[in-house]
């Protein structure tokens, strides 16, 4: 119940310093984040001011001179970061968005080809001349004539925000190859505008005007004016669902007149299942449609993409620490199941890393260069002292204790980190071509790759790769663990799917294994003698093929088969043990190298503090407690209400007495008490509310009238009702109010 | 009023030229088309004329409707009555009408109140045509008047026909009556509304329906004649406003030997379709009797018949056809229940099937079997959310405490075994009732109340299955209540839940889910949650 035990950090103690009777939300805003944040604001006169009275690392003993010195490097240093985040973030968001449109290029290519192929179904059905196809009367020769090519495209995710710019691309594709495109939504599509509003925002998108009454003859004459004859329109619906059904099927029902004179082809968007399309529009509109199926890459399938490309393969050299990679993959599966909330994630991320991390800028060049020279010369005025001394401050450096504290060893720890990277995304990569047989997830496996505790039970057991977490995953519970991760799953899982591979998936695991590896002589080798040694039995056991048939022996023939098997067996493995190793000895998370804080965030609370946000308990919070925020000198001091607080305020802090049910009466009666002891006091209570507001309530020297306090009392329960802390009384009890929200 | 002056001008004018284009080929069209104007010919047909047998051979089955309509009509110039033809949907009155209209070559403006789906856009669209206006870039695609009222309507309707008429009348003077210019046959104007019934939700005041009835009557003029096409009967239409009733014409639906020379009529493999159409032809019927619903069921069907065939072209003997027969009947009785055929791009296709084969090598994961069910993705809350959604549209609220409170449910246990036998028969009739209901609504807090306690029984289950794992454990508990409401309202936008109410302050607003009970054990399933036992049955 008691909300102020999970309130952020108690006011500074500055803050009595500062005008007394200021608003200022932004300055505490910042103060409710935690202390590191002040080395995100910038230099404005307070924030020096709350540098110089907080109790931070820089002020503990340390004279002003060097202060001073650090509150300059400082500066740069945020405009360094904030630029390299700009460069690190743009470049994710570039291969992202490859990414995207890599996936679903296939299927666009699909989708043209079948446009263009229901297009000269409808142009060589009947041809027309321009008087025939601008009259206002249908053409009535053929029956099967109205049907309209219809394109469902499967997003195969029921949230639709992912596929906004899908479909916007998909317009951008079609259009590229020549297509009339027309992108409407399901906005379009409201029973307010009715068919009217939706055939003017298909005119917008066709003929890039806005006309005032609209009907579809328009559009023949447009579409058989000019040179626009030889190309198919396309009319897409990215969200087919949410579409008004009635108006829906109007425009349906509509365009399969008119198909004949503008050949129309509609492609909708799907985010369930095409049955959806039945629930929405009757029968007789369904008739008219001729689907045909299309489907998106699955949002798993777009993860598994995105997280390799940005994760695995580091288009930056960013990366995220054991505990957030595990809460992104949780919020994804359990909450929010968009790829753009997991993007939004990976932003927030990455901005928290450089806003916390001073020696984050680093991190560009760290991906620029090879040979890390950038990190010797000088940094843009920064001093190598102050970097040094950060860097070897680092909590990771202080646990490894790394001989002499010199700029050789801190580029030196760079360059070690860099490979121990690039030698845990190979291996990661090739667990997953493993794992995908059986169809791991990759971010599962990644969350498995960056604990650094399994890591260390790995190594301190280099014999017990099987039996490194609990007894009783031993092989009876074994299928059960699979649907369940559990530590160590995913990997195990990965290792064994390589034993259980056939021969020919095999050689093929093993040819992407040698395109991965090719950086790392030690694996490649590995990995090329295995192949040689594939492909040697493979043609030993051929040959033996052609002889055993020859002599048509049906005995020899299945204990060939059996021989095979033997052989491929003893591959796999070596597979499988090749892979052990790998993981054992090359597979080193991030989080166990010295100076790993520079590439990696690492900070969970943070992200989670700013990615699920929780609206109603701040709200609630802020009610109790608004002197946080109201930085008023009146009613700080004294604990109980007091009539110069916020009439809200009062109202919720005295809610709180009650249970479920609020009595009103009660309730009001305990309101008007709290203003009137105002006015026992008053003159005393002027002296302390300078603001005007309060002023005007407190320097009235007579009582408020009793209408007055009615009136404020009735504005506040309509903002807590608002708010959504409360519900209205109901017709059974008219004179309690319902508590909706409780505790924080 | 100036553009009134000069459309008469203008037409004169492109009367003289504008013969050329109208009979030139399509090539040459298509270059004039940018200065094409249309002509008073455009009224009618013009082109190839239908004869009287043509028109009677092409509508097999309407020979009756078609000389009733041609009566009604009359000989040429002669002044009609509202004529009112109303059947079923697909039994040929648009086409009847517009055939005979080719055939007689009359002028007539048709207007569709499908595609003219507004008061204003019906008047516009007429006096467009009437006026030979056509929307183009030229004229920033607007009409030739902009008209919304019935009565800025009549005067521009009276004005027009005017116009047209004695253009009609002064054509025909030119060509000394004679069918040679291919310019239309006498002087009179039809009109032709089609669609009617859709006109009935335009305005809930209905005002424009008397109106359009009343038409003829306001306008006074004989050489106007009106024609109504309707999906419903003249009773659906008539209000207590005095006006001359049209004269009805019925099409009834077509019977079978009709459907069966309709079908005939434009095929090559005559023979081959008949033996077709043997086999089909009944069963289909006793469902519907539509002619586009049958086109559309049929080409599919037939090609399927086709199948085994090599020759298209050759004629069937009965060895042959009782072949087909025998390929083909487990075909018709899935057919018979579908209307809506979804076919998938081929190559991709190919794709899952591959995927199920190597499913089959590691058949031991029984994760992937779950992934293989739910064909769409849906993050875990959004399941739990949609599944206690689909528990409070089926059980009674007041179910809610025995189901899923321990103490709850032995207390209404013992309260059932007083209750005496009559109250039980009572209760029990009462629950078939809201069974044949279908889901019943719930407010929100319900489905939040009921979301909690599965989410949470869930979380000790999970508890107690793997105590021992702490990956999935991150930010589950708290973590899932928190953005419920989003995930309530993309349910919603998905149509798994509907939404009553449109308030958003009011927090009386009720719900219901909409899924069916295969979907929620789907859902179930891929969650290991046992929703069986939530069910409440009866």
């Amino acid at each position: 119940m008691a909300p102020s035990a999970s309130a952020p950090n108690s006011p500074p103690p500055c803050a009595t310093e500062t005008a007394d009777n200021d608003l200022q939300p932004f300055f505490v805003l910042h103060k409710a984040s935690s202390q590191k944040c002040y080395k995100k604001s910038g230099g404005s006169g307070k924030t020096r001011r709350r540098i110089e009275l907080s109790p931070s690392l820089l002020s503990n003993g340390e004279n002003a001179e060097i202060e001073n010195a650090d509150e300059f490097h400082y500066h740069q240093n945020v405009n360094m970061r904030i630029e390299a985040f700009h460069a690190v973030w743009s470049e994710i968001e570039e291969t992202i968005k490859d990414v995207l449109r890599d996936i679903n290029m296939n299927t666009f290519k699909a989708i043209y080809h079948w446009v263009n192929e229901s297009f000269n179904t409808i142009s060589t059905s009947e041809r027309l001349n321009f008087l025939e196809a601008t009259r206002s009367f249908p053409i009535v020769t053929n029956v099967a004539s109205k049907q309209l090519f219809t394109g469902l495209v499967l997003t195969k995710n029921m949230e639709f925000v992912d596929d906004q710019m899908t479909f916007k691309e998909l317009g951008m594709h079609l259009k590229s190859k020549g297509c009339h495109v027309a992108n409407l939504s399901s906005l379009d599509f409201s029973a307010k505008n009715g068919i009217g509003g939706c055939l003017k925002s298909l005119f917008r998108e066709f003929l890039l005007v806005t006309l005032d009454a609209v009907d579809i003859s328009v559009l023949t004459t447009w579409y058989r004016k000019q040179q626009n004859c030889d190309s198919a329109m396309v009319i897409i619906i990215s969200d087919m669902e949410q579409c008004h059904g009635s108006i829906l099927s109007d425009f349906i029902l509509m365009l399969s007149e008119w198909v004949l004179k503008v050949p129309v082809i509609l492609i909708m968007g799907v985010t369930t299942t095409p049955d959806a399309l039945r629930g929405i529009l009757p029968s007789n509109v369904i008739q008219h449609l001729c689907p045909r199926k299309f489907i998106l890459g699955s949002p798993s399938e777009r993860m598994n993409a995105i997280v390799e490309a940005v994760l695995v393969k580091k288009c930056s050299s960013f990366s995220i620490g054991y505990e957030v990679a595990v809460f992104m993959r949780n919020y994804f599966f359990t909450q929010d199941g968009t790829i753009t909330s997991f993007i939004r994630a990976l932003k927030i991320a990455c901005a928290q890393h450089f806003s916390l991390e001073p020696l984050s800028f680093l991190l560009q060049r760290f991906a620029v260069d090879d040979n890390n020279e950038g990190l010797q010369c000088e940094m843009h005025g920064i001093s190598a002292e102050m970097i040094l001394k950060q860097a070897f401050d680092l909590p990771s450096y202080r646990i490894n204790k790394l001989g002499e504290q010199s700029m050789e060893s801190l580029v030196r720890g760079f360059s070690e980190l860099k490979n121990l990277q690039r030698h845990w995304s190979i291996v990661v990569l090739c667990l997953y071509e493993a794992g995908k047989w059986s169809r791991i997830c990759l971010l599962d496996l990644i969350c498995e790759a960056l604990d650094p505790e399994l890591f260390k039970l790995r190594v301190s057991s280099p014999n017990g790769f099987h039996n490194n977490s609990q007894a009783s995953h031993i092989e009876p519970s074994m299928c059960k663990q699979y649907h369940r991760p559990q530590k160590g799953g995913f990997i195990r899982q990965a290792v064994r799917s390589v034993r259980d591979l056939p021969a020919v998936q095999l050689s093929k695991l093993l040819k992407v294994w040698e395109k991965i590896t090719v950086d790392v002589p030690q694996i490649h080798e590995k990995v090329m003698e295995l192949l040689s040694l594939l492909k040697f039995e493979e043609g030993k056991t051929s040959k033996e093929d052609m002889d055993e048939i020859s002599k048509s022996a049906r005995r020899y023939a299945s204990r060939n088969h059996l021989n095979i098997a033997k052989v491929s067996r003893v591959v796999n493995d070596k597979a499988a043990r090749l892979l052990e190793s790998m993981v054992r000895n090359h597979m080193e998370p991030v989080e166990c190298a010295p100076f790993h804080e520079i590439v990696c965030f690492k900070s969970i609370d943070k992200l989670k503090g700013a990615l699920i946000g929780d609206p109603r308990r701040r709200v609630q919070v802020d009610l109790l407690q608004f002197q946080d925020i109201i930085q008023c000198g009146c009613c700080r001091t004294c604990n109980s209400l007091s009539p110069s607080m916020h009439d809200s305020s009062i109202m919720y802090s005295l809610a709180q007495e009650h249970g479920d049910l609020i009595n009103l009466h009660d309730w009001y009666q305990s309101f008007k008490s709290v203003c009137l002891c105002s006015s026992n006091k008053g003159k005393h209570g002027s002296k302390y509310s300078p603001s005007p507001k309060k002023r005007k309530v407190v320097a009235g020297i007579a009582k408020p009238s009793e209408a007055s306090i009615q009136a404020r009392f009735c504005r506040a329960v309509t903002e807590l009702k608002i708010v959504g802390l409360l519900q209205m009384p109901s017709k059974r009890r008219p004179d309690f109010v319902q508590r909706l929200a409780f505790g924080t | 009023m100036s553009k009134e002056e000069d459309s008469p001008v203008i037409r004169r004018t492109t009367r003289s030229s504008s013969s050329a284009p109208v009979k030139s080929n399509e090539t040459e069209i298509k270059k004039n088309a940018v200065t094409y104007s249309p002509t008073i010919n455009d009224l009618a047909f013009g082109e190839d004329k239908l004869s009287f047998n043509d028109l009677l051979s092409s509508f097999p089955g309407r020979h009756i409707q078609i000389k009733e309509i041609m009566r009604i009509l009359g000989p040429q110039d002669c002044p009609m009555f509202p004529q009112f033809i109303y059947g079923g949907a697909s039994t040929g009155k648009t086409s009847v009408v517009l055939q005979i209209f080719r055939h007689l070559n009359r002028p007539f403006v048709y207007a569709s109140c499908r595609t003219c789906y507004s008061q204003r856009i019906l008047f516009e669209c007429i006096l467009n045509q009437l006026l030979l206006h056509k929307k183009n870039a030229a004229n920033g695609y607007s009409s030739a008047k902009r008209c919304e009222k019935p009565s800025d309507f009549v005067n521009f309707l009276r004005e027009a026909v005017a116009n047209v008429t004695n253009s009609l009348k002064g054509n025909l003077g030119e060509l000394g009556g004679s069918k040679l210019g291919g310019g239309p046959n006498g002087s009179m104007l039809y009109l032709i509304f089609d669609n009617l019934e859709l006109v009935r939700e335009w305005d809930k005041s209905s005002c424009i329906l008397p109106f359009l009835f009343n038409l003829s009557n306001i306008l006074k003029m004989p050489e106007v004649g009106f024609i109504f096409i309707s999906n419903t009967s003249p009773d659906t239409y008539y209000s207590n406003i005095g006006y001359l009733e049209p004269i009805p014409v019925y099409f009834p639906e077509y019977t079978e030997e009709d459907l069966r020379q309709i079908f005939l009529r434009s095929q090559s493999n005559r023979k081959l379709y008949s033996s077709f159409l043997d086999i089909v032809l009944r069963p289909f019927c006793r469902i519907t009797r539509k002619v586009d619903e049958l086109a559309a069921a049929f080409s599919s069907l037939f090609q399927k018949y086709c199948e085994p065939l090599s020759d298209l072209t050759s004629v069937p003997n009965e060895e042959m056809k009782r072949k087909l027969f025998s390929h083909f009947q487990p075909h018709i009785a899935t057919s018979l229940n579908e209307i809506f055929w979804i076919l998938s791009e081929p190559f991709l296709e190919v794709e899952p099937r591959s995927e199920t084969m190597q499913k089959g090598i590691t058949r031991k994961l029984e994760g992937d079997q779950e992934f293989a069910e739910m064909d769409f993705h849906m993050s875990t809350s959004a399941k739990y959310l949609l599944i206690s959604a689909f528990l409070a549209s089926r059980n009674p609220a007041t179910l809610d405490a025995s189901l899923f409170d321990s103490t709850g449910g032995s207390e209404s246990r013992k309260r059932k075994r007083k209750a005496s036998e009559k109250s039980m028969e009572q209760k029990e009739v009462a629950e078939q009732e809201s069974l044949l209901k279908g889901p019943g609504t719930f407010p929100l807090e319900r489905l939040l109340a009921i979301f909690q306690c599965i989410t949470s029984v869930l979380d000790g289950y999970l508890d107690e299955e793997e105590h021992a794992n702490d990956l999935l454990k991150v930010g589950r508990g708290d973590g899932l209540m928190s953005d419920v409401l989003l995930q309530l309202s993309s349910l919603c936008n998905a149509n798994f839940i509907i939404k009553g109410g449109s308030c958003p302050l009011e927090t009386t607003t009720r719900y219901r889910s909409t899924i069916s009970e295969d979907m929620a054990l789907k859902i179930a399933r891929s969650l290991k949650f046992p929703l069986a036992n939530y069910l409440y049955r009866r």
